[in-house]
């Protein structure tokens, strides 16, 4: 069996729970919902939220350098920490998080595979306790945008062609499903899909515990199944950038593609560009 | 159960953590749906579908009175308070009660502005839901 092409950024729940006081990791909760870390979390874990803290609140944005550095020494995170990631929901917050430290140039991220759920699952600890930890003076190196695309670039992709991953169900892909009534906040005002994208759900990727595939399966889903590879540009989208940012780990780290930007701005904001290409 | 305006001061003014403690308080104390109403969740009957999370909802009505149950999860706590509030603010009232409630109501808590305007998109289609279903038994009485 192949193993993933960079293991060493997934870490088990064994290994988190033999090194939750490990003075080299930081241990980082990120999650849809708002409220889990509060009702319970892997003792010495930090919560950082993805919508109030990692996004601009003015601009539609990641949170600024400055306000980054400002968070992460707060939170107690320097520099040579290692953190590693985990939250709900197969871990697709959690790679939201983990995309977002790599962009402002977090160097060492790592994701607890399986998540909250395979925690849980698996009977083990959660507390109330905040930890307290030391103020660091965290210094972002260098912003990586090459792991991130812009509407232009997705424009010139599309039209060269090179390969687009739509991960959002087949339904908002098909262009059947806008939600516009429920979602307003969130409509876009065409539906379809990014001319020649290939439709893979994000969470075909992800087991029923949460865990990622294996790679034989994950081969056999984005190669065998979709005719990429690795040597290919690739770029991921959905509705905002974060189911996105889950097959971007995918590709990125466990196949290990060469080149794969996550496009953030995704179907909210193709979805509402004026001539902006769209396909049923 | 809580008036519309009891809910508001509730929330009014309050920052995020408190928000947070309130919801957690809300998640906690959404009472648990009489059994005869289970079978039907785990047939995904009266789910609202407008949401990602599973969302069930059933509204009677009795002697005049609208009851209200609800069911989410356990596993989505947020989801899980926001419907709470809806439920606490609004069994027990009167159909016409229900309909002339304000339209406003959920924006006047100040969730979105605390807790990010994605997570709480959804709680208007479960409010929609409500409103539907009173004024589809209105007519049946």
């Amino acid at each position: 069996m192949a193993d993933y092409a960079n293991p060493d950024v997934l870490v088990s729940t064994d290994w988190v729970e033999e090194h939750i006081d490990d003075p080299d990791i930081v241990i980082v909760e990120s999650d849809e919902d708002i409220l889990l870390y509060e009702i319970g979390h892997i003792r010495n874990s930090v919560k950082f939220d993805w919508q109030t803290e990692l996004q601009d609140q003015l601009v539609r944005d990641y949170v600024s350098r400055e306000n980054f550095e400002t968070l992460l020494s707060e939170k107690g995170v320097s520099n040579d920490h290692a953190v590693v990631f985990y939250g709900d929901r197969s871990n697709w917050w959690a790679c939201y998080a983990f995309w977002t430290f790599k962009v402002l140039g977090h160097e060492k991220c790592r994701i607890m595979d399986g998540g909250r759920q395979k925690w849980a699952e698996e009977g083990r600890e959660f507390v109330k306790d905040v930890p307290e930890r030391p103020k660091t003076d965290y210094k972002v190196s260098a912003i990586d945008e090459s792991i991130r695309a812009f509407r232009n670039e997705v424009m010139e992709h599309m039209a060269s062609p090179r390969p687009l991953v739509d991960v959002r169900s087949p339904k908002e892909y098909s262009g059947e499903l806008l939600h516009m009534e429920a979602y307003p906040q969130e409509g876009a005002l065409r539906g379809g899909h990014i001319p020649g994208a290939v439709n893979v759900p994000w969470a075909t990727a992800a087991n029923e515990d949460g865990t990622f595939r294996s790679a034989d399966e994950l081969v056999d889903i984005y190669e065998k199944g979709q005719g990429l590879s690795k040597d290919q540009d690739v770029i991921a989208y959905c509705r905002i950038g974060e189911r996105s940012s889950h097959t971007w780990f995918v590709l990125t780290y466990l196949l290990g593609f060469e080149n794969v930007k996550n496009y953030d701005g995704s179907w909210t904001e193709w979805g509402n560009l004026v001539r902006a290409p769209i396909e049923r | 159960m809580s008036s519309i305006e009891e809910i508001v001061r509730e929330f009014k003014g309050a920052d995020r953590q408190e928000m947070i403690e309130l919801l957690i308080d809300y998640s906690e104390g959404l009472p648990e749906i009489p059994r005869r109403f289970a079978e039907l969740a785990d047939r995904d009957l009266n789910k609202v579908h407008e949401c990602e999370t599973p969302v069930f909802i059933w509204v009677e009505l009795e002697d005049g009175k609208v009851n209200i149950f609800a069911d989410v999860p356990e596993p989505f706590p947020t989801v899980r308070g926001l419907v709470s509030i809806l439920v606490s603010a609004f069994d027990g009232l009167s159909p016409e009660e229900i309909e002339s409630a304000p339209t406003d109501f959920i924006s006047r808590l100040g969730l979105a502005q605390q807790l990010g305007i994605r997570r709480v998109r959804g709680l208007s289609a479960v409010y929609a839901r409500i409103k539907g279903e009173v004024r589809k038994h209105g007519t049946v009485t």
